[in-house]
């Protein structure tokens, strides 16, 4: 069974845990935790767990094999799990991925953290931000584990033993320095992992739409749901299963850009900005050229077709908003849909128009004609018969 | 009774006139058949692989690992019948200029008031106000319209699909309307040639279980009369137009009928 690690984010409160269920076999299956607190004491048991005050059900088992073989299968429960003094826990402190996990990062020689990666996306349009004035529900905003479960090291099915990096060969170069083989074959597989993506297209348009296309969030935070999306022909790449097709982080985080820095159009950085556009669209450098020879016309346009905003700038309100307080997304739309889009947006509707009564008027009226031909056929026939 | 027995066998039409008596009328000359079966090729390809861009995502994951190998033949398959079915409308525009056949055709395909008037008379003879149906010249309204449609169909289709193709040229508000466009024409083609082409010349009782015009170029003379009795009543008076129209009209109507020199203009007709 593949790995898909969006099993895992799905379900409140199981992002809690650090095990993978239903993940396959490990490339580098590696049997020891460093378990010097002894946490498995109690945690090796399958029926560790409890329903919590939602009612919901907290499982708390770790299997030990396959912690080991996930990325963070080095660390002690205790660099995350900070805390935990006390039996029963009563002391629990939310994991933050920033904290100094007493690792130490080869390149610098000092405890290895996560706090670039999080500052990076607390300043993103995800992040909760760094000026004084707090976001607007900050529950509703992605926090590093809605994207991030504790990933094994994914096999290398159908690829291992095909190229001169993914072999036993190179792994065994390895370790005729390495002598510690469970480091080396961690070390290995941290490199193979990151060589490729973990996540194909259409995954990333799930896990962007978990969110995305939830309206009643969207609509919170003055935002249209993104299944426009799908009027594509991007999409229809995505959905065919093209390699490199392109999803979100495509244009939203290219080539020299980050996913935990994706900024909004409005920002100069953006690579949505309309000033950036021609290198997005083009991506040199980037593993899919996609479209090399773009015009500044033809990257000015919009990507998405014209959602909700478009339709209430037009006037045009015929989309469901099932009581939902549409306000803010009424606010947001009069600076987001310029006079522009608004009028290409009209046009297209009234083309849409157009062929919808062409349509039907003359395949209506083909039916008609057809009808009355054959039975007057069969009628003549009938009677010359 | 069956719908089989209203219409002459399918191999009669390939006895020579003079076997059976009977007279054939050429309603397809090579040329046009050949054009035909190229377009409704290309067409037939064109539709497929066009609308396979629409399937959901379900049928397109079932496709397993060949779906990419499926979506990039998709687009080659797409572009290669898009380019000959753009060929040979040129082919076809060149013919209609430059052949005297093509010149013909053209004129005869030209819309007249008198087609419309011939609509209302045809339908009202469908639903029995009139006794009989009025007499179609070469081409009758309907095979005008579906004609007028496929001219305008092929040239919207060909435009937005090069604007489609060469997309980094254009902005993308150029680029909505192709796409729009290209789509809705092409249900509007599909469903146009479904229930107007393929009824008229395979579903309804006299074309049972299909007209082989397409194959042979042919018509007999009972269904020259009974559809075209304009065109038959002017084709019989004028000696020039049997020269053209009577399929065999040198050797069958030499014995039977008037006897005709053999003009040299004759050897060059393509038929």
């Amino acid at each position: 069974m593949r790995f898909n690690s969006l099993m895992l984010v799905k379900p409140f409160g199981l992002a809690a845990l650090f095990v993978i269920l239903f993940a396959g076999m490990a490339f580098a299956q590696t049997d020891v935790i460093p378990d010097t607190e002894n946490c498995l004491l109690c945690h090796r048991y399958p029926s560790m767990g409890r329903f919590d005050q939602n009612g919901i059900k907290r499982i708390f088992y770790i299997n030990e094999k396959k912690f080991a073989s996930s990325v963070h299968g080095k660390l002690r429960c205790k660099s995350c799990h900070v805390g935990l003094d006390e039996i029963p826990h009563t002391d629990i402190k939310k994991v933050d991925c920033s904290t100094n996990c007493h690792i130490k990062e080869p390149s610098t020689d000092k405890e290895f953290s996560h706090v670039n990666m999080v500052e990076k996306y607390q300043a993103s349009v995800h992040g909760t931000g760094k000026t004084a004035i707090p976001k607007p529900f900050p529950e509703d905003l992605p926090t590093c584990k809605d994207c991030h479960s504790n990933p094994m090291y994914t096999p290398l099915e159908g690829i291992w033993g095909k190229s001169e990096a993914l072999s036993n060969e190179t792994l065994s170069r390895c370790i005729g320095c390495h002598t510690e083989k469970q480091w080396a074959q961690k070390f290995y597989s941290h490199f193979t992992q990151r060589m490729r993506r973990r996540r194909s297209p259409a995954e990333i348009i799930t896990l962007c739409t978990r969110c995305h296309e939830d309206r009643e969030k969207m609509a919170r935070h003055g935002l249209e749901t993104v299944d426009t999306f799908k009027d594509t022909f991007h999409w229809t790449q995505v959905k065919f299963g093209v390699e490199n097709a392109p999803d979100c982080i495509s244009c939203h985080a290219p080539v020299g850009y980050t996913t935990h820095d994706i900024r909004p159009r409005t920002d100069a950085i953006s690579p949505i900005n309309p000033k950036n556009r021609i290198n997005t669209c083009s991506n040199q450098g980037g593993l899919q050229i996609c479209h090399p020879a773009a015009t500044a016309e033809f990257a000015s346009g919009r990507v998405h077709a014209y959602g909700v905003k478009a339709q209430m700038m037009a006037g045009n309100n015929i989309f469901d908003t099932e009581n939902q307080d549409m306000s803010l997304v009424r606010k947001r739309a009069e600076s987001d849909v310029s006079a522009q889009d608004t009028f290409y947006y009209t046009i297209l509707e009234y083309i849409r128009l157009f062929y919808k009564l062409l349509i039907g008027g003359t395949i209506g009226f083909m039916c008609l004609h057809q009808f009355l031909a054959h039975r007057s056929g069969r009628r003549k026939h009938a009677k010359t018969g | 009774m069956s719908n089989k027995n209203l219409k002459p066998k399918f191999s009669a039409q390939n006895n020579t006139a003079a076997e059976t008596g009977k007279r054939y009328f050429i309603r397809l000359n090579l040329s046009e058949r050949l054009q035909h079966f190229i377009l409704f090729a290309c067409f037939i390809v064109l539709a497929i692989t066009g609308f396979m861009v629409m399937i959901p995502e379900s049928v397109a994951q079932a496709l397993g690992g060949a779906s990419e190998a499926v979506f990039f033949y998709r687009g080659l398959l797409h572009r290669i019948a898009g380019i000959i079915l753009i060929s040979v409308g040129i082919f076809h525009f060149m013919y209609l200029l430059f052949t005297r056949a093509g010149r013909r055709w053209l004129v005869d395909m030209l819309p007249r008031p008198r087609d419309l008037k011939d609509m209302i008379f045809n339908m009202l003879y469908y639903i029995g106000f009139k006794k009989e149906p009025p007499e179609f010249d070469r081409f009758s309204y309907k095979q005008k319209f579906e004609y007028g449609a496929l001219i305008a169909g092929s040239t919207i289709m060909s435009a937005t699909g090069l604007l489609l193709w060469t997309e980094y040229r254009w902005s993308k508000f150029i680029l909505d309307i192709a796409k729009l466009v290209h789509g809705m024409e092409a249900i509007l083609a599909c469903l146009a040639i479904m229930i107007w082409h393929l009824v008229e010349v395979y579903l309804l009782p006299h074309q049972s279980p299909i007209s082989k015009t397409w194959i042979t170029g042919l018509i007999d003379e009972d269904e020259m009369k009974e559809e075209f009795a304009g065109h038959y009543k002017k084709i019989m008076a004028d000696p020039g137009l049997r020269q053209i129209y009577i399929h065999g009209e040198n050797e069958a109507d030499r014995a039977a009928d008037t006897p005709q020199p053999v003009k040299i203009s004759d050897l060059s007709r393509i038929h």
